[in-house]
């Protein structure tokens, strides 16, 4: 019976929900997440309102499920770029309403793709030199223009620490020479759109340089 | 000329892989200064000038997403980007001339404006050349009425000449992005065939 009563006594507004990001994966469509607040232990609804640069009109969400809880999706048909986005969330329950901060964010500075994919390691037959390849992230639509990509590669012998990193520009591919024979090299790339954010590292990729019977530190070399 | 010749011509790839160079080290700067500046700008003051900005360019119908990028025909885009660059003559020299009495304005806003100024025009001539083989026209001479000018004096107190400055990097970084965005585009549909 005490704790019915309290939690009876504890019954409020919601707390003030928080938007925590907006990004587009593509370029073509986006999502925003928040973070609910206290619910005041009743049932909380949730909207996310917003209105768009040069439009006096107030939109809602078109989408709450595709992009998971807490979420709202912008399909294509709800996305244009180079556009500010007003955006903020209303919490209510039986008790009131509160409502986030508004967040404004041009679309065309949150595009966070995917990592890229497939790559792959070959070693040069014969030398000590490393062919990286890899091909630009799922859904990026790289042949039209419409997304440029920048790539960045990292590596390192597995047993060291620090990662060693080098800009490719926009090619699929580096050529690394003069690996340590013997070493066990592990290998990322991640990519950027021309004004968006890093991508996450790609999955690792490991190959071993054949020989090492001396054990010669190679300086590293770049194309 | 290399050999100082007469009848060498840059293939119009070639002048598209300078123009995209260009555009893009524009909209580099750009981007920092928009950045470099912000930074100076309290939350609160950034929040309320992004609630009130607005671009000179913003009655020109730029295509706003893939699919009406993708629509428009390369004529009509091309004079889209040769519309915006030109809107931004008179703009870029009063910033020039207005960002050396800006306090709050970083050291290396001055060069950059500068050089935007400057790089901006030679891609202008750049696109002009591009202009004049793919599709020649003669633009409207409307475009540098796009923008009504600084604001006006009895209203220039030091915070609405700070928030028109913002204003104008804001609309900077984000008109020298879609020239960038268009000029791939192009480059992509006329040089590689829509498969860069």
């Amino acid at each position: 019976l005490f704790l019915y009563t309290v939690s009876l006594n504890a019954q409020s507004p919601p707390g003030k929900p928080e938007i925590i990001k907006c990004r587009s994966y593509e370029k073509v469509t986006f999502s925003c997440w928040w973070k609910p607040a206290s619910d005041g232990g009743l049932p909380t609804n949730y909207s996310l309102l917003y209105r768009k640069e040069n439009d006096p009109k107030i939109y809602e969400c078109p989408d709450y499920e595709t992009s998971g809880l807490n979420s709202c999706y912008f399909d294509k048909a709800h996305t244009s770029f180079w556009v500010f986005y007003h955006i903020y969330v209303n919490a209510t329950n039986a008790l009131g309403s509160n409502v986030s901060e508004e967040l404004s964010v041009d679309t065309t500075y949150i595009v966070e793709t995917y990592p890229p994919t497939n790559l792959s390691l070959t070693v040069e037959d014969g030398h000590h030199d490393l062919l990286v390849k890899w091909h630009p992230p799922d859904m990026a639509d790289v042949q039209s223009g419409w997304l440029t990509l920048k790539y960045e590669v990292r590596l390192k012998e597995e047993k060291e620490q620090e990662w060693e990193a080098h800009s490719v520009g926009n090619q699929l591919k580096l050529k690394l020479y003069g690996l340590t024979p013997g070493g066990n090299y592990v290998v990322q790339v991640r990519c950027k759109p021309d004004s968006g954010h890093w991508s996450e590292w790609s999955q690792e990729s490991y190959i071993q340089i054949l020989g090492g019977g001396k054990k010669t530190d190679l300086m590293l070399w770049i194309s | 000329c290399p050999d100082g010749g007469t009848n060498c011509q840059m293939s119009t790839g070639a002048l598209f892989d300078k123009a995209v160079k260009l555009s893009h080290y524009i909209h580099s700067l750009s981007s920092e200064m928009f950045n470099e500046f912000d930074e100076r700008f309290t939350p609160s003051r950034r929040f309320l000038a992004k609630s009130i900005m607005s671009c000179h360019t913003s009655s020109l119908n730029t295509p706003e997403d893939k699919e009406q990028a993708q629509q428009i025909q390369h004529e009509d885009l091309l004079n889209l980007v040769m519309r915006v660059l030109k809107s931004w003559n008179d703009p870029l020299l009063h910033m020039v001339a207005e960002v050396q009495d800006i306090r709050e304005a970083p050291d290396t806003i001055l060069w950059k404006t500068v050089e935007v100024e400057e790089q901006t025009k030679r891609l202008l001539e750049g696109m002009e050349k591009i202009v004049g083989r793919i599709h020649p026209f003669d633009l409207e001479n409307d475009v540098n009425s796009l923008w009504s000018g600084p604001p006006a004096a009895q209203s220039a107190d030091e915070n609405s000449r700070l928030f028109a400055f913002y204003n104008l990097l804001h609309c900077l970084r984000r008109d020298s992005h879609k020239i960038d965005n268009y000029l791939k585009l192009l480059k992509c549909r006329l040089i590689h065939d829509s498969n860069c």
